[in-house]
């Protein structure tokens, strides 16, 4: 976006120039730099330029042309309250009139939406948000501070079933609801969030695809019924498991006219869950892009003139131990399992070796506070005679997973090694339906998790004492305080001296094999721009065109 | 005959009740009731949550309680939260709070509300059945003659080279389950990259990329040649090719009757005899069989719906079930026992007016 005030980029965070150094020095990435400064509240375009570069334009090779019509592959599911939302596709289909405070790019930046911009003080523990000017709601409504707090005092309810805004809004959240104070509207274009707990994820937390930005009057839960938002877009029809058609909204005036909506119509097709309708569906033209290729299916598509598009990600498959079951609760048993498998051979066997290897702590190198440990030993003798000492020479483990098939394939990989070292166990599969019933219960089982921009956020929503979807139950004193602790840190590479005392515990622990990190592939015909895939599954219609 | 069709409807009903309530048992069970509460308000919810999620949907009474009201024998459950309005069964489906209290059940013409497609059942299964009634009337016009020719042309003579090919033809095409030839077809005909069209493409025999579309979805819209040729193919061969045998059974039969051979040696042609002798009598069973092979189409229909995308009652059966949408299963079974009597009551009064030897007491 281009019009950025001109304070936004005066005020530069301090973290932000010591960032820049960092970059400079060789110490951090591109991406991890920028995905650092921006959620501190650089603008995008200020953030490459404290490191001499200019802000890749979107536009930059071809500019897109206006008009047409997309047809793309995704599963459309019953519609519901968006702060519930548990699949990306229920955001996906919504974007073109839902928009998000802050959106979370491809390229790991954050970029401000319905905020102007944004500052977080040098404690992490008072954000400053300044509200986007001349934002109209698709009503008439002019978009205020009142409505920015609306929406968090929405995320922070707790007492409603399945918002799992409720637990990325951190600190913020006491006894279900706002925490006194928490939420001031300094003016009409100004809010200011007031946390308890430093917490340095707060702005990417409300880039996640649950905290789309609702109309005060929304209550129900049916966005599509009553589609108030601010965006360009507006749906036509939405049918569970059929499709889903948006049309360009023509009585409304966008605040960023010009700078997307090119498309005049969308249409989601839902076919179903089986790879090989897409295909049949993409051979006779009736769609132009699919949501999500994987395994064979990518090759398929790249052969039918669908090239793949790749996003590498944090997202992961998390094969663990729950600690509250016999014989998960013996750390000794877990470690010995974990000695048992390489991690390189699960991702090759698989996944198609579509990934990056990983360490078994749920940390990726992408994040920017990842720290580097030494590498993983595989010992397959070893972890035999270690079951043997704990007395289950014997005894026969069982590992569960979903019926997906990358799944099912990992976890036969994971077994098969197990099964190598001379430890008994047995492969279960369940399907989808019944599978996610009891998934933090099973004793040792294999969840996917989708990517977290930051490694703390992950550690927080899934390993830390207590937390609902701490399937490991893993509960340990030291890690949760050392968390806390790096919550507060704004500052990365401060940051990543605890991340990497919190890296061990985890390996020390042995709280789970994680074997690989995957990228996720998207294939879509020659002539759509702007539709790669994204590391969180986001699709942006609205800025995607066709040539 | 009024009598008879009385105890047919009453037997009707009976299975009906029988049937729903057995399926109402089985998506009822505690598990189940989880899977509902997951898929309706995200996935990973707690435990508590979804205790309270039931409790406050209507889910938390007994079972027998909670089926009576979905027959409208009981009043729909009422709950008022601690905002004071008012939810419940009949507010949600009458769209009216003063509906609280009331009897809203399929007595009263309430279908229920489908919780995998948001929208009151009756709706979502009238416009699937209209779409799965144009397949099915498809599947029948290709079918029916092209069995009965099969059958025909093999059962005039038996034993000859025509029977014997005709009838490995029709053996081999209802030995083939749909999964299969469904498969096999769109491998054949509606791939880019192998099968027939690539060699057409290459020949500038056809436009597209493919001879027929692989994925019915777009029928929906628009019935053409092209989107609609395989899904109706795979259904009409398996039932083809059954229907095919009992028709020449009963041709052969009917060919080594005594009036046959007499219309022979009075120097009949034999086309003549086929047509106007042979024919009506030896149809009699076919006709039967045929309006039975219709119940067991629909488990072809599941099959290739679901293949070929494309959604009709087949296919919102198994997305039902796959979902557990109660409310929409136990429509479905009642449609799908509605479907197998009516059509055994047509092939029972049809028989009698094709059979003067039978009648209905």
């Amino acid at each position: 976006m281009k019009d950025f005030s001109q304070e936004a980029v005066d005020r530069v965070h301090p973290a932000a120039d010591v960032y820049a150094r960092d970059y400079r020095a060789g110490k951090l990435s591109r991406r991890e730099f920028l995905t650092r400064a921006t959620a501190l509240g650089l603008a995008a375009p200020a953030a490459y330029g404290l490191i001499g570069l200019a802000a890749p334009s979107v536009a930059q090779a071809q500019t897109p042309t206006m008009g047409g019509t997309l047809k793309m592959q995704m599963a459309i599911k019953a519609q519901r309250d968006p702060r519930t939302w548990d699949w990306s596709e229920l955001a996906n289909a919504c974007r073109g009139w839902l928009e998000y405070l802050v959106d979370y790019q491809r390229d790991g930046t954050l970029l401000p939406v319905l905020l102007e911009g944004w500052e977080a003080s040098d404690d992490a523990k008072t954000y400053t948000l300044r509200v986007r000017p001349g934002v109209k709601w698709n009503n008439g409504d002019d978009f205020t501070a009142a409505d920015v707090a609306h929406n968090f005092e929405r995320w922070c309810d707790g007492s409603v079933e399945g918002n799992s805004m409720a637990t990325r809004m951190g600190s913020l959240v006491e006894n279900n609801m706002v925490r006194e104070g928490g939420i001031e509207i300094v003016d009409d274009l100004t809010v200011r969030i007031n946390l308890s707990q430093p917490d340095i994820a707060l702005m990417v937390s409300v880039a996640d695809y649950p905290a789309a930005v609702m109309h005060p009057s929304f209550t129900g839960d049916d966005p599509v019924a009553n589609p108030i938002g601010t965006g360009p877009y507006l749906p036509v029809s939405y049918e569970p498991g059929i499709g889903a058609v948006v049309e360009r909204n023509a009585d409304h005036t966008w605040w960023n006219e010009g700078n997307g909506a090119y498309l005049d119509r969308i249409e989601f097709i839902d076919l179903g869950t089986d790879p090989a309708a897409w295909v049949a569906s993409a051979e006779s033209g009736e769609i132009d892009l699919n949501y999500q290729a994987q395994g064979d299916i990518i090759d398929i598509f790249d052969a039918i003139g669908m090239p793949r598009t790749e996003a590498v990600t944090a997202a992961t498959i998390a094969v663990r131990f729950n600690q509250e079951n016999e014989p998960y609760d013996n750390k000794d048993v877990r470690k010995a399992l974990q000695l048992a498998v390489s991690n390189a051979i699960v991702l090759e066997l698989g996944y198609n070796d579509l990934g990056t290897v990983a360490e078994n702590h749920h940390v990726c190198p992408i994040h920017p506070e990842y720290a580097e440990l030494a590498p993983l030993t595989v010992d397959g003798a070893a972890a035999r005679a270690a079951i043997e000492a704990a007395g289950l020479g014997d005894y026969e483990f069982e590992l569960i997973s979903i019926d997906e098939p990358w799944q099912a394939e990992t976890c036969d990989a994971v077994a098969a090694q197990i099964r190598d070292a001379g430890i008994n166990i047995k492969r279960t599969i369940l399907p989808g339906a019944t599978f996610w019933n009891d998934w933090t219960k099973y004793p040792f089982s294999a969840t996917e998790w989708n990517m977290r921009p930051l490694g703390v956020q992950i550690l927080n929503l899934a390993y830390r004492t207590g937390v609902p979807w701490n399937e490991a139950a893993f509960s340990n004193e030291e890690f949760d305080t050392l968390l806390d602790q790096a919550n507060g840190i704004a500052d990365a590479d401060a940051r990543r001296e605890v991340m990497h005392r919190l890296e061990e515990i985890m390996q020390e622990e042995g709280v789970l094999i994680q074997p690989y990190w995957r990228s996720i592939f998207r294939n879509a015909r020659p002539n759509v721009h702007g539709a790669e895939m994204h590391p969180t599954f986001v699709v942006d219609y609205v800025k995607y065109w066709l040539s | 005959m009024l009598l008879f069709l009385f105890r047919r409807i009453g037997l009707m009903l009976v299975t009906a009740l029988c049937l729903t309530f057995i399926v109402f048992a089985l998506t009822n069970m505690p598990a189940k009731l989880e899977t509902l509460a997951k898929t309706q308000a995200g996935s990973r919810m707690t435990d508590a949550e979804v205790d309270r999620w039931l409790e406050r949907n209507g889910y938390a009474s007994p079972m027998l309680v909670r089926y009576g009201e979905w027959l409208g024998v009981l009043p729909g459950w009422v709950r008022t939260d601690d905002g004071g309005t008012v939810t419940g069964r009949c507010v949600a489906l009458r769209d009216t709070p003063e509906a609280a209290g009331e009897r809203c059940g399929i007595l009263q013409g309430d279908w229920g509300f489908s919780t995998r497609f948001r929208a009151g059942v009756a709706e979502v299964l009238s416009a699937r059945l209209g779409a799965t009634g144009l397949l099915m009337m498809w599947v029948l016009i290709v079918m029916v003659p092209m069995a009965l020719i099969v059958g025909i042309l093999a059962g005039m003579r038996e034993g000859s080279r025509t029977d014997r090919a005709l009838s490995t033809v029709a053996i081999a095409s209802t030995a083939t389950p749909e999964y299969v030839s469904g498969v096999l077809l769109i491998a054949l005909l509606a791939s880019s990259t192998v099968g027939l069209s690539p060699l057409l493409v290459s020949w500038g025999w056809i436009d597209g990329p493919v001879l027929f579309q692989g994925n019915a979805r777009s029928a929906l819209e628009d019935i053409t040649l092209s989107n609609f040729t395989l899904p109706v193919l795979t259904i009409a061969l398996y039932g083809m090719g059954y229907v095919a045998r009992i028709t020449r059974a009963s041709m052969t039969e009917v060919m080594t009757q005594q009036y046959i051979r007499t219309a022979r040696l009075k120097g009949v042609s034999f086309g003549k005899i086929v047509v106007k002798h042979a024919l009506r009598n030896a149809l009699i069973a076919p006709f039967t069989v045929i309006m039975l092979q219709i119940p067991w189409l629909l488990n072809g229909v599941v099959i290739s719906e679901v293949l070929f995308s494309y959604p009709g009652f087949g296919w919102t059966l198994y997305e039902a079930a796959v979902n557990n949408d109660i409310e929409l299963l136990l429509a479905s079974s009642v449609v799908a026992v509605v479907v197998v009597l009516v059509t055994q009551l047509i092939s029972d009064v049809g028989y009698v007016y094709l059979n003067p030897r039978i009648r209905i007491s």
